[in-house]
């Protein structure tokens, strides 16, 4: 425990400290209070980037949890592309929008995706239904938003492009403070269906015999998820891969806990992660800024395969034992595309 | 063979669809034209635009299909379309980068399929590197496979941020779109295809019995391994040619092998040659119906820069095939 506590102690001041005093100008840590361009650009920056990642994290744990998947992402919901959505439209068609209502835009449809997605995956009983059932209206929503991105201009589409990847860049104290409230109303939620989520690990039947409404736990899980996840994608656009990875890497540095005691660690390494993949996102091709987004799925994706591929112990035994082992890689070989468990089909055999 | 011939009727209608589908021209002008009249204007749409267009598409389809029916038969996989194995993605990757490193152009479809096929080997190398000793689990696979995917397309997108200039013309690319294909592209896509699909036809009977499982597939003698590493090669070969040409079609190499399988049986001597069809009247359908809409669009809206790309609708078909599978699996469940 107390390990895991320093390991991300120590990342988080390095993440917070790189973040502070690189760019230019460089500012050194003693300065920190009086610099303009610390507490008003890079602070705002860093606490958005800590807060997206937390949020990210969180869901990306609720919804691997919820839908007994490694791969029930984020951005499988339909609520990032919602979003995009929302934001292009209105930019594309040439509509003007009151200045009042465009930060409730991406909201708005981020929201209005993600209930879209409840709603098609109501009819659908068990978790690979409900995973499908989200990529296709993933991909619906994902079809118009190229159709809008045919018809814009050059410039226009930049905007869209950049967007869409996910990008911290000009954040201030405002988009924080948007946040808050949502903030406000999914921690509690968060923590309502935490111990719902390693009962819905063991399975159905499982969770049926110890008396849970398993499609009703299900759509719960993933209603909150889209509040955890539509005020960020709002702000930030959806930032890539952090709600595969976080939930991985929480498994494996606190291996045999369960839903609970992984969730406030998934929050942390998703934190950690855009907080760091801002970095470079920031520095590396250093007046242009890159987009967040595409840094996490460059970096952030081998990291996870190195993770799937080697589970600690490789324990096969421990595997059978659901709720147990910590091990997302045989968590995916153990359950068919249906959700029922099957046995390890044998490699060269 | 006799099953087959409904579905080249529904090849052919599709492809005559997308001949008077377009814009500038209604079906008794097509007509003329191909009876060897019509003006020099009415010639030139017809015969340089959009006969080349329409068999761009029902040839890309075909390609997509069988590359698809080929990867889910392979790797005894039903999830592994050209678009979760890192070949459609490598594809682009791979055209993307020719053309923003200026050796290859929308002018120049030549490299642009050298380039494709190059990122569509090397996105299928990363996945069987990276699957290693999982590569006979098909959701391992296809986790590795989903992963790849994103790599490369998170790669594509830098590519795009550093040369902001070629974003307008690779967008088409994403999307996969028919738009504007000529007699070029037609010259190119048609050898390479015809070679490829003929290779796939070989290597159907023995993808039949690997359906089988491994196991009853070596006691055969069969050699596993290396009539995997054959029909990988093929399917990302035809891939590669699909999206040099029309772009990363969503959802055609995943579902229309569902549609194949389906309606002709898990027989790949029938099946393969029904993905090929199948994929062809989807695309060519799409492509009919794209043209059409924007048709329909434009005369709504009164606007001129509509135009809606055939990928956009296989994708929303696709994503409605996915709902109704997804039903499926519910009965299953409670039936179980």
């Amino acid at each position: 425990m107390s390990g895991r506590t320093v390991l991300a102690a120590g990342v988080l001041t390095a993440a917070v400290c790189g973040g502070l005093a690189l760019g230019t100008p460089p500012v050194p840590p003693a300065e920190f209070a009086e610099a303009f361009v610390v507490t008003e650009l890079r602070l705002p920056r860093l606490v958005l980037a800590l807060i997206a990642g937390a949020c990210l994290g969180a869901a990306g744990l609720v919804l691997q949890e919820a839908l007994r998947n490694p791969l029930a992402v984020p951005e499988l919901l339909g609520v990032s592309s919602g979003a995009a959505l929302a934001v292009a439209g209105p930019l594309v068609l040439a509509v003007s929008v009151p200045l009042a209502v465009q930060p409730f835009l991406a909201i708005g449809g981020a929201a209005a995706g993600g209930a879209l997605t409840l709603l098609a995956a109501g009819a659908a009983r068990g978790p690979s239904a409900v995973l499908l059932c989200g990529a296709a209206v993933a991909a619906g929503l994902q079809s118009a938003l190229l159709v809008l991105m045919v018809l814009a201009d050059q410039l226009d589409l930049q905007l869209i492009h950049r967007y869409l990847l996910g990008s911290l860049s000009a954040r201030t104290w405002d988009d924080v403070t948007e946040l808050t409230p949502w903030l406000v109303a999914a921690v509690p939620a968060l923590v309502l269906c935490a111990p719902v989520l390693s009962v819905l690990r063991l399975g159905d039947d499982d969770a049926r015999a110890l008396g849970v409404r398993v499609h009703r736990a299900r759509t719960a899980a993933l209603a909150v998820a889209v509040v955890l996840i539509a005020p960020v994608v709002a702000v930030c656009g959806p930032v890539a891969w952090v709600g595969f990875l976080a939930p991985q890497l929480a498994r494996r540095l606190a291996p045999g806990k369960d839903a609970v005691g992984w969730l406030p660690w998934s929050a942390v390494w998703g934190a950690l992660i855009v907080a760091w993949a801002d970095l470079p996102a920031r520095l590396a091709l250093a007046p242009v800024e890159t987009p967040v987004g595409a840094w996490t799925a460059l970096l952030g994706v081998p990291a996870g395969v190195l993770l799937l591929k080697r589970p600690p112990g490789r324990a096969r035994s421990k595997a059978r034992l659901p709720g147990t082992d910590g091990v997302p890689g045989t968590g995916g070989a153990r359950y068919g595309p249906d959700g029922i468990p099957r046995s390890r089909r044998g490699g060269a055999g | 063979m006799r099953r087959l011939l409904p579905l080249c009727a529904l090849v052919l209608a599709a492809g005559c669809a997308g001949m008077i589908a377009g814009r500038a021209l209604g079906p008794a002008g097509v007509w003329e034209v191909l009876h060897g009249g019509g003006s020099p204007l009415d010639r030139h749409i017809v015969l340089e635009l959009r006969l080349p267009r329409t068999l761009v598409a029902l040839t890309a389809g075909a390609c997509l299909g069988v590359a698809g029916i080929v990867l889910q038969s392979a790797l005894a996989n039903p999830l592994a379309g050209p678009e979760v194995t890192g070949v459609a993605p490598g594809a682009v990757l791979g055209a993307v980068l020719a053309s923003g490193a200026g050796l290859a152009g929308w002018r120049s479809p030549g490299a642009v399929v050298v380039a494709a096929v190059v990122g569509g080997f090397a996105g299928a190398g990363l996945l069987w590197l990276l699957a290693g000793r999982e590569r006979a689990d098909p959701l391992g696979a296809a986790v590795y496979g989903v992963l790849v995917s994103a790599v490369l397309s998170g790669a594509t997108a830098m590519v795009l941020l550093a040369a902001p200039g070629e974003l307008g013309s690779v967008v088409q690319w994403l999307v996969g779109s028919t738009e504007g294909r000529v007699m070029d592209h037609w010259n190119l896509l048609w050898p390479w295809a015809l070679c490829w699909l003929l290779a796939a036809w070989a290597l159907a009977a023995p993808l039949t019995l690997l359906r089988c499982g491994d196991d009853e597939a070596a006691a055969r003698g069969l050699s596993t391994g290396r009539l995997r590493l054959a029909a990988l090669g093929c399917a990302v070969a035809l891939t590669a040619g699909a999206v040099a040409t029309v772009g990363a079609l969503g959802f055609v190499g995943l579902l229309v092998p569902h549609l194949a399988f389906a309606l002709y049986g898990a027989d790949l001597r029938t099946a393969l040659p029904g993905a090929a069809l199948t994929g062809a009247a989807v695309v060519g359908g799409a492509d009919a119906a794209a043209q059409a809409l924007s048709r329909l669009l434009t005369d709504v809206l009164d606007a001129d820069r509509l135009s809606v790309p055939t990928g956009a609708l296989t994708t929303c078909a696709g994503a409605a095939l996915l709902l109704i599978v997804a039903r499926r699996i519910r009965e299953e469940e409670t039936s179980a």
